[in-house]
C-alpha cells in the first residue's frame, strides 16, 4: 500500500510528506498539517468552507484527492496575513461586521480573495456571482459583500486605508453604534479553533455505528469481531453506561446509545475509537446487531391514535407534552361574532444547517475529571445530566465549551458528549468525534414539524373576539426540547392581540421520525405563522386593511398576555406603523384594490437573482460598439 | 468515504493504459473528482473502497484545446470554467460560457472537466445539451494487442442512460470534436431548487443563426436534458423554425413541439410548463444575441431578461 509522496510549498514554505493515498487535499492540509483554518462544512463540494488555492486557482479542498497537490504551490486563509498583520479584506471583514460563529468565514475570506484577484474591480453583482460557491448560515451575506467592497475600495485607492481603521464606538456607547467584534480577527485569520480542530497527542478518533431501523428492538450486539482487530482501542455500546441513562432538555428519555431498542433511523448503537480514522469506519462494519422490526408511526395524527405503535412506556399515549391556555369563554365569544374563520395550516421540518458539524473532544484529566470540550449551547446542563449518567460526583464532570460554529437551537442537545465521555472513561485516552454533514442531518433535532387548525371569530370592525387553536407537532423520537417549545408556541400563539376568549392547546408527539428540537423562535414561528395568515384571510373577508385589522386588536402598554403577564409597554403599533412606511404600503384590502399597484417592486425591494453579471459585463462594450 | 491503496497520477494515455489494464477490474478512472467523491458518501454509495484509483487529468491529450476553422478539439479534462475565460473557446462554442456560468461555481468548475460529466451521464448533466447543440462527437481510445485504437462518435449515441454510456471497460474518452459555431446567438436556461450550485431539474441549450436581413432564422440548434434518461436535439423544432419566417408566434408554436417529449420519472407537469417557457425564453434569447430584433412584447421584456 504505497503513500504518496507529496512535495508541495505551503504559504510559502517547502514541505514533503508522505500521506495515506485516499486522503483529500482537507484532509492532508488539516490532520497531516495542522492548518485547520481550512473547515470541513460537508466534504460535499456544497458549502465552500475548504477553500483554497492551489496554484493561484481557488478549489474546494474536500473535492481534492490529495495526490494532486503534488508539485503545486498552496495557499490557505493561514497564508493571507503576512507577518501576522491581516490582509486588508480581513482587516475589512472585520471592520464590516462580517463574521458571526466565524466557521463559514475562513472560506469566505478565500472566496473573496480570489474574487478581487480576478477582478479588482468587481461590483457587487459580479462579487455575489464569484463568492456563490460559499455559504454562511449567519450573516445574511450583506455585510460581506459590504466587506468586500470595501477591501476593494482600499485596494484601488477609491477609499482611504484609515477606512479600514479602528474607530472607537464613542465613549462607552454601545446601543445604536457600531461596534467592533473582539473575535472577529481570530475568525478572519483562521486561527480560532473549533472543536473539531483541537487534538491531544495520543488522541482516538471516534466512529458512530447508527440505526438502519425507524423502530426495532435490539435483539443482539456483538462487538467482538470490531473488538479484535488492529488498532481498535475501544467499543462502547449501552452496556457501558455506568450510572443512569438517558437525557434531553426536558424530559430524560433518550439514552447516549440505543437501548434495548431503537427508534429513529440514525440513532446512535455503538462507537469505536481508534488512532486511524480509516480503522474506526472499517470496525462499524464489524459490529453485528440483531433488530427485530417493530411498528413504526411516521405521522403525529396517527401516533395519537389508539393502538398507534408506543415509543416510550412511559408516555403510552405518544405525547410528550399537552400544553393547553384558557382565557375567558370562546363558545361565548364565537356566538358574540359576526364571522368565523376555519382553517388549517402546516409547517414542515427543518434542518437547522450550521456549518459547524458536530464535534467534541473528550479526556480523563490527570485528576479524574471526565472532561468534554464540545460546542455545546447548553454546558451547564449537560454537565448535571452527564454527572447522573457516569455516575460521578459533579466535580469530576467538566463540559468546555468551544466556538459554536453556529447552533441556533440545534446544539442545545446532549447528542453525543455522553458518547465521547463513556470512550474516554473507557479508553484513557483523549477521543474525538467529528460527524459528517450526513450524520449532523441525519441524527440531530430538527425544527417541529406542525398542524395548526385555527378558528377565529370576529365582529364586523374587525375585532377578534375568540380564537381557538389547536397545534399537532412532530416530536420524533426522543423528547429534546419539546416541551418548552410546546411552551412557547401556546403562550405566543394567539399573537399580540387583546382577545377575551381564547383556547390553545398544543401538542407534541413522539413519532420514529427525527426527533424535533429547539430552532431559532422555539415554537412561536409555527403559531405566529398560523396566526397572521388567519388575520390577512380574516382582513380581506371582512374588507379591511390588514394592518387596520392588527391595530384594531393589538395589544397596547399595560396589556395582560394571553398568559397574564403584565406588559408595562407595548411597542407594536409602532412596529406595524415603522412596518407600513417601509413597505410603502397601499391603504387598502389587498384583494380589492384592482389590477395595479402601486407598492410593489421599486426601492427597497430587489428582483430575483440571477447569474452571469461578467457575460454581461463583457457584453456591454460590444454593445456601445454597435451604438 | 473513498478509499483506495493507491492513487496513480498518469502522465501520458500510454501510461494510463498500461496502469488500466495492470490493474484492471480493480481500479477507477478520476478527472476533476468532483462526480466521485460527493458520490462516495452517505446517503450515496457510502465508503467505497477501490483499490486503485488512475487520474487522468494531468495527461496533455486530455487538456488539450484547439479552434480551427469549423471544428473544437475539448481535450476530455479540458475543466469546466475554461469555457469562460478562454476567449477562443467562448466564440466557436458561444453556449458554452452560459451553460458555465450556470454549473457548479467557480470552484468546482476549475476541477470539474466536460469529459467527467459526459460519462458520469447524468439525465441533468449541464453539458451535455450544449455539446449536443454544437454537434459534438466523442472520441474514445484504448490500447489493444499494444496498439492505441480509437474510434468516434456522436454524442447522443454515447448516451445510452442515466450513467449508462458506449465506454468499454478498456477505453478512455480522450476527446470532443465539436462544430464551432461562431456568430450563432447562443442560449443557455436550467432550473433547480435554488441557483447556486444546484443540479438541474431541466436545462435546456439553443443556437440560432439569422440571415443577412435579421427577419429569417438560418440555422438553429436546441438540445434538452432533465426530460427523459438522455439528453435529445429537438430536430422537428429546428426544422420547423428554419422553415418559416422568424416571429413571435412561430416562435411560440415552436415552443410547443416538445412539451410532449417529458417522460421523466417525475413531476411531468412541471417539466412540461418548464419546457415551454424554456424554448420560447431560450429561442427569444438566442435571437437577440444574434442580433435580431427583440420579439418579447414590452411587459414581458423585464420578467424574461
Ligand atoms: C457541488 C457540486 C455542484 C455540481 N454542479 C453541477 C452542475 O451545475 N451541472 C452539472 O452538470 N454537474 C454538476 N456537478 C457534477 C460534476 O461536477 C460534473 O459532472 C463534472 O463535470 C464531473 O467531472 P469530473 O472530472 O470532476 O468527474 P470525475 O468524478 O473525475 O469523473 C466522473 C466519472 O467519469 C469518469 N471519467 C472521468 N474522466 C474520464 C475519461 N477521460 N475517460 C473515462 N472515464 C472518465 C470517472 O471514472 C467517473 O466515473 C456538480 C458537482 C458538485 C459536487
Ligand atoms: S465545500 Fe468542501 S467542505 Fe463544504
Ligand atoms: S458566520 Fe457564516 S456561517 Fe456563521
Amino acid at each position: 500500500m504505497p503513500d504518496l509522496r507529496i512535495e508541495a510549498t505551503i504559504n510559502g514554505r517547502k514541505i514533503a510528506r508522505n500521506a495515506k493515498p485516499h486522503l483529500r487535499l482537507l484532509d492532508f492540509l488539516r490532520d497531516d498539517l495542522g492548518h485547520t483554518g481550512t473547515k470541513e462544512g460537508c466534504g460535499a463540494g456544497e458549502c465552500g468552507t475548504c477553500s483554497v488555492f492551489v496554484d493561484g486557482v481557488l478549489l474546494k479542498s474536500c473535492l481534492v484527492p490529495a495526490a494532486k497537490a503534488q508539485g503545486t504551490r498552496i495557499e490557505t486563509v493561514e497564508g493571507l496575513a503576512k507577518a501576522g498583520e491581516l490582509s486588508v479584506l480581513q482587516q475589512a471583514f472585520h471592520k464590516a461586521g462580517a463574521s458571526q460563529c466565524g466557521y463559514c468565514i475562513p472560506g469566505m475570506v478565500m472566496a473573496a480573495t480570489a474574487a478581487l484577484r480576478a477582478n479588482p474591480f468587481a461590483d457587487r453583482e459580479e462579487i455575489k456571482e464569484r463568492l456563490g460557491g460559499n455559504i454562511c448560515r449567519c450573516t445574511g451575506y450583506q455585510k460581506i459583500f459590504d466587506a468586500v467592497e470595501l477591501a476593494r475600495d482600499v485596494q484601488n485607492g477609491r477609499r482611504p486605508a484609515s477606512a479600514l481603521a479602528e474607530e472607537d464606538a464613542a465613549d462607552g456607547a454601545f446601543i445604536g453604534v457600531n461596534v467592533r467584534r473582539l473575535d472577529a480577527p481570530s475568525k478572519v485569520s483562521g486561527a480560532l479553533k473549533y472543536a473539531g480542530d483541537m487534538v491531544m497527542p495520543h488522541m482516538l478518533h471516534m466512529a458512530v455505528l447508527r440505526s438502519p431501523h425507524a423502530h426495532a428492538r435490539i435483539v443482539s450486539i456483538d462487538t467482538s469481531e470490531a473488538e479484535a482487530m488492529d488498532g481498535v482501542e475501544g467499543v462502547i455500546t449501552a452496556a457501558d453506561v455506568p450510572g443512569v441513562d438517558g437525557f434531553g432538555v426536558f424530559v430524560h428519555d433518550q439514552p447516549i446509545m440505543a437501548r434495548g431498542k431503537v427508534r429513529y433511523v440514525g440513532e446512535q448503537v455503538a462507537a469505536v475509537a481508534s488512532e486511524d480514522p480509516l480503522i474506526a469506519r472499517r470496525a462499524l462494519s464489524k459490529i453485528k446487531v440483531v433488530y427485530e422490526p417493530l411498528p413504526a408511526v411516521f405521522d403525529a395524527h396517527e401516533a395519537m391514535k389508539a393502538g398507534a405503535a408506543v415509543l416510550h412506556d412511559y408516555a403510552p399515549d405518544n405525547i410528550v407534552k399537552h400544553i393547553p391556555i384558557r382565557v375567558g369563554d370562546v363558545a361565548k365569544g364565537f356566538a358574540e361574532s359576526d364571522l368565523i374563520v376555519e382553517e388549517t395550516y402546516s409547517t414542515q421540518q427543518v434542518e437547522h444547517a450550521y456549518l459547524e458539524p458536530e464535534a467534541g473532544l473528550a479526556y480523563v484529566d490527570a485528576d479524574g475529571v471526565v472532561t468534554i470540550l464540545s460546542p455545546s449551547q447548553n454546558i451547564t446542563h449537560h454537565r448535571h445530566m452527564l454527572s447522573r449518567i457516569i455516575a460521578q460526583p459533579i466535580n469530576k464532570v467538566r463540559f468546555i465549551m468551544s466556538p459554536v460554529g453556529g447552533g441556533f437551537g440545534g446544539k442545545e442537545d446532549m447528542v453525543y458528549q455522553g458518547m465521547l465521555a463513556l470512550m474516554a472513561m473507557k479508553t484513557r485516552r483523549p477521543v474525538r468525534v467529528v460527524f459528517t454533514r450526513e450524520e449532523s442531518i441525519i441524527t440531530t433535532a430538527k425544527r417541529h414539524p406542525s398542524h395548526t387548525t385555527y378558528k377565529m371569530g370576529l365582529t364586523r370592525d374587525g375585532r377578534i373576539k375568540a380564537v381557538e387553536i389547536k397545534m399537532i407537532s412532530d416530536g420524533g423520537a426522543y423528547g429534546m426540547s419539546t416541551e418548552g417549545v410546546m411552551r412557547k408556541a401556546a403562550i405566543l400563539a394567539a399573537g399580540p392581540y387583546a382577545i377575551p376568549n381564547v383556547k390553545v392547546d398544543t401538542y407534541g408527539i413522539y413519532t420514529n421520525n427525527t426527533p424535533s428540537g429547539a430552532f431559532r423562535s422555539f415554537g412561536a414561528l409555527q403559531t405566529q405563522f398560523a396566526t397572521e395568515t388567519h388575520l390577512d384571510i380574516c382582513a380581506e373577508k371582512l374588507g379591511l386593511d390588514p394592518f387596520e385589522i392588527r391595530r384594531v386588536n393589538a395589544m397596547r402598554d399595560g396589556a395582560s398576555t394571553h398568559t397574564k403577564q403584565a406588559l408595562k409597554s407595548v411597542s407594536l403599533t409602532r412596529a406595524l406603523d415603522a412596518a407600513e412606511k417601509a413597505a410603502r404600503w397601499e391603504p387598502g384590502v389587498p384583494n380589492m384594490r384592482g389590477a395595479t399597484r402601486g407598492d410593489l417592486n421599486g426601492e427597497g425591494t430587489r428582483p430575483s437573482c440571477t447569474l452571469g453579471a461578467r457575460l454581461a459585463a463583457a457584453a456591454s462594450p460590444k454593445t456601445s460598439e454597435v451604438a | 468515504m473513498l478509499i483506495c491503496d493507491e492513487y496513480l497520477t498518469l502522465a501520458s494515455l500510454d501510461e494510463a493504459f498500461d496502469a488500466m489494464a495492470r490493474h484492471r477490474g480493480r481500479c477507477r478512472i478520476i478527472a476533476g473528482a468532483t462526480d466521485t467523491l460527493p458520490w462516495a458518501r452517505e446517503g450515496r454509495a457510502g465508503d467505497v473502497e477501490v483499490p486503485v484509483l488512475i487520474d487522468v487529468a494531468r495527461i496533455p491529450e486530455l487538456n488539450a484545446r484547439r479552434v480551427d476553422g469549423t471544428r473544437v478539439r475539448l481535450g476530455a479534462a479540458v475543466p469546466i470554467q475554461r469555457f469562460l475565460d478562454d476567449p477562443a473557446l467562448a466564440k466557436a462554442l458561444p453556449v458554452m460560457p452560459q451553460c458555465a456560468i450556470w454549473f457548479a461555481d467557480d470552484q468546482i468548475r476549475e476541477s470539474a472537466t466536460i469529459g467527467g460529466n459526459v460519462i458520469n451521464a447524468s439525465p441533468a448533466a449541464d453539458g451535455t445539451p450544449p455539446l449536443i447543440a454544437h454537434g459534438a462527437r466523442v472520441e474514445l481510445a484504448a490500447k489493444r494487442n499494444g496498439r492505441i485504437v480509437r474510434r468516434e462518435m456522436a454524442v447522443e449515441d454515447f448516451l445510452q442512460g442515466p450513467g449508462k454510456t458506449a465506454l468499454e471497460s478498456d477505453e478512455l474518452l480522450v476527446g470532443l470534436d465539436c462544430e464551432a459555431l461562431p456568430g450563432y446567438g447562443a442560449s443557455f436556461e436550467k432550473v433547480g431548487h435554488r441557483r447556486s450550485l444546484v443540479i438541474s431539474v431541466v436545462c435546456l441549450a439553443a443556437l440560432v443563426k439569422l440571415d443577412a436581413t435579421k427577419q429569417k432564422i438560418e440555422d438553429a440548434r436546441l438540445a434538452i436534458g432533465g426530460i427523459g434518461p438522455v439528453p435529445q436535439r429537438l430536430t422537428e423544432v429546428e426544422s420547423f423554425l428554419r422553415a418559416g419566417p422568424l416571429t413571435a408566434e412561430r416562435l411560440e408554436q415552436a415552443a410547443e413541439m416538445p412539451v410532449a417529449l417529458v417522460a421523466s420519472r417525475s413531476r411531468q407537469e412541471y417539466r412540461r410548463e418548464v419546457v415551454r417557457g424554456f424554448v420560447l425564453r431560450a429561442l427569444m434569447t438566442a435571437v437577440r444575441n444574434a442580433g435580431g430584433a427583440s420579439l418579447l412584447a414590452p411587459e414581458l421584456e423585464a420578467a424574461y431578461a
